[in-house]
């Protein structure tokens, strides 16, 4: 494959950096002392500019706040909501464009804003691409637009009918739709594919806690709802299903975690995923597609065992099989059931990730094993930021 | 302003302190006595006039101050709606009279009037009055509208025959009249400077099961006639607990979540007697009677005094319960409410807005500001949709695909509101929804979880409440119907909690369960309200006439004490009116109550449908 000419002065447009991997992107070029410029909007009066700060402030790098430049779009806007000199003249630059923004939302209810923001949008984005004749797209997509056809899950184009939910649906189709304008407007892009990405591996920090923090997260609270009642309301509800604090302080939860099939939870720490992207965008390759993912994903019985163990309970099963909804074994085990429903599929996946594009872009580089010390990080940052809402504080 | 003047001036004359709706018992000098200040609702009135100087101290005064035996069954009731403790008036009402006496002051005697004389001898020397005293406590109640009018008698008959007399005599005359129960009064309607008839002494009620109805008399409270009815095993349809029956019908005929089924207006009664204004008497089924199955939109003025009513008894099946759908948006429950109302699913359905259900559920001002915001922003629940119906009814609501808390989860979220406006797993119910809002409350075992998570009782509910009155709201929250959502839309005792912050007034319109219209019409009512800076929110919308038609209530709150408040009212008041009389021309479907005052014996259908009456007969 081709090589790519990356820009002089190493400056990209970059779109989704208010968001979680988004932002690690800006960092870590800013922290490479690249240029970025910011494409995004303003959300609930907060410009983009201030929210960039709130990021660069988290990152601990505010002083490289000089590198970035600030455009406030709208993607589903003809010339991106931008005025037409603005639009002409940072087309002018023709920078290489790094697409992060998404709506990762799995709900089919979401299907129309998943639709318009992960796929319509791109039309306008891609416009300014080949207008501006942009060095290089790189779209930042999933490894699950893979699909669930196969099992193997080679770094190439997506041929896949059936998704697990609409985002992986729309992910396929957003590869698809950039990779046919690009070809026919014969614009060099990359599709860099991530599997789940958590909090950094060596601090613990993350901006996000969905994906593997919600059933940890879910799990807590259910835990903390009966060792409430156990402890200030007399423990008869918690007695009747079973639920028991030890001497020890460690409370039994008998909660079954039913999965469809054997299978893994594939997990990389943003700090790797910031890495093997910094390489990609070193050295892309025109038309190539990067799974940034691991080749040893974890079970689910070890992220159970790993949460009982940051939690101080036991009692978590996991089940390979469907529960009925009237089989269930009591209140929160019923509860737990409902709030992983959207994420079983990620849980007990069977997919195979390929991985030789990403190989050959990192030289090998692959993400760390993940160690209860790993999970015990992520989980404490996780609390300490109360899953999000301390993020900035 | 001191804080008992600030109790005193603040009374929103909802007339809680009249009926006996907690079972603690009422004042015993209101109900031997009757008069309005002989309640507590009076004694406010009056100990703001004396404090204020406004009025001198009479012999009445006396009376009234005396009559008062400090027993703070007041303290239950008035705190139970707006979180006021009015016994400390009571206390300053007794003390300043003392006071008064103590230091020699003047008693002002009543003045000799003859007309007063003629009035005595048809309703008994006790029963008419020209006392000041008296007569401030019917000049005024809480409307931003009604400047305050004392009258210069004030009249208790006890018959229709006395109420004849007494009309005959005042037209003799010439002297204007204004009639009351005795009931909440709210809209300024039942004042003149002539009289005030008050028909707080006609409290018969008068079972007829063979032919299912109740002959009520024009001194009964809805909630007593719900009481006595439910006693029977029947239901009848009724307003706020206070109101009083006959002149609920009369003003603007009785609406309620129950009018989904029971219908309003003439649905509600099957036939009633009046006195004329000639003094005469009639019955509605007189074939010679006046036609007030009629409506013509004007500004009415009362057809006649009504001195009973015929109400419909209806049955009530032994597995009714409450079904409170939940949902995001006004269009989705509007969409939920006129499918319900089309195929006749459920008794009661009422859309209510997230101020009335934390408001109505809470007992104190705080926790119900805490609620609000809880279920608008933890839960996503900005509407409810209650539906009250038989196991059949609820069985199809589930059959829809809707999920709903029932009377256990009600209760459940009720004793237990200040574990839910701190928990911190309502975070997590909206995220895991899964693309299927409110899933949550459709898993089989979620009540259990809800009860260990809530831990609900009645100690929890009110320890924010008066430590004074805390043991006794302990006792009453223990009563399984105080958090029976059934019972309490029969008998709406918490429905006065409405204006427990700031006193309410309801702007009310007729309309088609039209989303477009309805999601406009809410949009302009709030728009009006918050340019002048008025508190508002949306109040309750129920279907009527298999939803063809629905009734809509928007609120508006004021500070009654603040005068600039009141100005800002009074303009929103009249910018309201403009924009429904605008919808009303353009639409040809919306009706403002308004137009309805004074025909509440009207057939529904003659003024929910603009084409009916509006066309004369061909010769």
């Amino acid at each position: 494959m081709p090589g790519i000419k990356t820009g002089d002065d190493g400056k990209h447009l970059l779109t989704g950096a208010t968001g979680f991997l988004g932002s690690h992107i800006m960092a870590g070029l800013l922290l490479k002392g690249k240029g970025v410029v910011i494409a995004g909007r303003p959300v609930g009066g907060k410009s983009l500019q201030a929210r960039i700060r709130e990021l660069l402030n988290w990152f601990g790098i505010e002083h490289l706040e000089g590198l970035l430049e600030f455009h406030e779009s709208d993607f589903l806007k003809i010339r991106l909501g931008l005025g037409k000199n603005k639009y002409e003249s940072l087309g002018g630059r023709g920078l290489p464009i790094i697409h992060c923004a998404s709506d990762t939302r799995f709900a089919e209810k979401n299907r129309a804003q998943v639709m318009q923001s992960n796929v319509e949008s791109l039309n306008e984005i891609l416009n300014f691409a080949c207008q501006s004749r942009a060095r290089c797209f790189h779209l930042i997509s999933s490894a699950y637009a893979a699909g669930v056809d196969n099992i193997e899950c080679p770094e190439a184009p997506v041929h896949a009918a059936h998704f697990n939910n609409v985002y992986e649906e729309s992910k396929a189709q957003a590869e698809n739709f950039v990779s046919a304008r690009c070809r026919s407007a014969g614009l060099p892009y990359t599709i860099i594919r991530p599997s789940i990405v958590y909090g950094d591996s060596l601090t613990g920090r993350s901006l996000r806690f969905n994906a593997l923090y919600f059933p940890v997260r879910s799990m807590q609270q259910i835990r903390d709802i009966y060792l409430d009642e156990i402890k200030n309301h007399n423990g008869k509800k918690s007695a009747e299903c079973g639920i028991v604090l030890n001497g020890e302080g460690v409370l039994r939860l008998p909660i079954r975690i039913f999965i469809p099939h054997e299978g893994k939870i594939n997990l990389i720490p943003v700090n790797y995923f910031t890495k093997a992207i910094l390489s990609i965008l070193e050295r892309p390759v025109n038309k190539a597609i990067y799974h940034v993912t691991s080749n040893h994903p974890e079970s689910m019985a070890r992220l159970a065992s790993y949460a009982e163990r940051f939690l101080k309970i036991s009692g978590i099963e996991v089940v390979i099989g469907t529960a009925a909804a009237d089989k269930m074994r009591n209140p929160p085990e019923e509860l737990f059931d409902h709030f992983i429903k959207a994420y079983r599929p990620y849980i007990s996946d069977q997919r195979i990730f390929k991985r030789k594009n990403t190989d050959r872009a990192t030289g090998g580089i692959l993400p760390p094993a993940f160690s209860y010390e790993i999970f015990e990080r992520c989980m404490a940052f996780a609390v300490s930021a109360d899953w999000g809402k301390k993020l900035f504080c | 302003m001191n804080d008992v003047l600030q109790t005193a001036k603040s009374c929103r004359h909802y007339a809680m302190c009249k009926i006996d709706f907690l079972g603690s018992g009422l004042c015993e000098s209101g109900a031997k006595k009757h008069y309005v200040c002989f309640y507590p609702q009076g004694r406010m009135d009056l100990y703001a006039a004396l404090a204020e100087d406004r009025i001198p101290v009479t012999e009445k005064c006396v009376e009234i101050a005396e009559s008062c035996d400090l027993c703070g069954k007041c303290d239950y009731q008035c705190y139970f709606v707006t979180e006021m403790k009015p016994s400390a008036v009571m206390r300053a009402l007794k003390e300043h009279i003392a006071l008064h006496l103590k230091s020699g002051g003047e008693v002002l005697a009543a003045e000799k009037d003859s007309i007063l004389d003629g009035l005595k001898e048809i309703v008994g020397e006790y029963w008419a009055s020209n006392d000041r005293a008296v007569a401030l406590t019917y000049a005024h109640d809480p409307c931003p509208m009604a400047e305050p009018r004392p009258p210069e008698y004030v009249i208790m008959p006890e018959s229709t025959a006395e109420i004849s007399a007494v009309i005959t005599l005042l037209n003799r005359h010439k002297i204007p009249y204004a009639v009351r129960g005795n009931g909440s009064s709210v809209m300024g309607f039942v004042m003149s400077e002539g009289a005030v008839i008050d028909l707080g002494r006609m409290k018969t009620i008068d079972f007829d099961e063979k032919n299912w109805l109740v002959k009520v008399g024009p001194g009964v409270a809805a909630f007593d006639l719900q009481k006595a009815a439910v006693a029977r095993g029947f239901r009848v349809n009724v307003a706020e607990p206070a109101a009083l029956v006959c002149a609920n019908i009369m003003c603007s005929g009785i609406f309620s979540t129950f009018s989904t089924s029971y219908g309003t207006a003439a649905d509600n009664y099957i036939d009633a007697e009046f006195v004329g204004h000639d003094g005469e008497v009639f019955r509605l089924s007189d074939k010679s009677a006046p036609n007030l199955f009629a409506f013509h939109k004007e500004d009415a003025a009362i057809p006649g005094i009504c001195s009973a009513a015929y109400v419909k008894l209806h049955p009530i099946a032994a597995d009714e319960g409450a079904a409170f759908v939940p949902f995001a948006s006004l269009e989705r429950a509007l969409d939920f409410t006129r499918e319900c109302a089309m195929r006749r699913i459920g008794l009661a359905i009422g859309v209510l807005g997230g101020e009335y259900i934390s408001v109505f559920l809470s007992p104190t001002k705080k926790l119900a500001a805490e609620v609000k915001d809880t279920f608008r922003d933890k839960l996503k629940i900005e509407y409810l949709v209650l539906v009250i119906g038989d196991q059949y009814a609820l069985a199809s609501i589930k059959a829809m695909g809707y999920h709903y808390f029932d009377n256990r989860m009600i209760r459940t979220l009720n004793l237990g509101l200040p574990s839910l406006t701190s928990a911190k797993w309502l975070d997590l119910l909206d995220e895991f929804a899964d693309g299927e809002p409110f899933s949550y409350i459709g898993l089989k075992r979620f009540p259990d979880l809800a009860e260990a998570a809530l831990a609900p009782s009645p100690a929890q509910l009110v320890r924010d409440v008066d430590p004074e009155l805390r043991p006794f709201f302990e006792k009453l929250y223990s009563r399984p119907e105080i958090t029976d959502p059934v019972w309490l839309n029969m008998f709406r005792i918490i429905s006065s909690r409405m204006g427990r912050e700031k006193h309410v007034v309801a702007l009310i319109i007729y309309l088609p369960i039209d989303n477009k219209l309805i999601t406009e019409m809410n949009s302009e009512f709030k728009r009006i309200a918050a340019s002048h800076g008025l508190k508002n929110d949306f109040g309750f919308i129920t279907p009527l006439d298999d939803g063809k038609r629905c009734v809509f209530e928007y609120d508006y709150y004021l500070d009654q004490n603040d005068p600039d408040e009141k100005a800002k009212m009074r303009q929103a008041m009249m910018e309201a009116g403009v924009m429904i009389e605008r919808f009303s021309a353009e639409t040809g479907t919306v009706t403002w109550i308004k137009h309805v005052f004074c025909q509440g014996f009207s057939r529904k259908e003659s003024f929910l449908y603009s084409a009916a009456g509006n066309e004369p007969c061909p010769e």
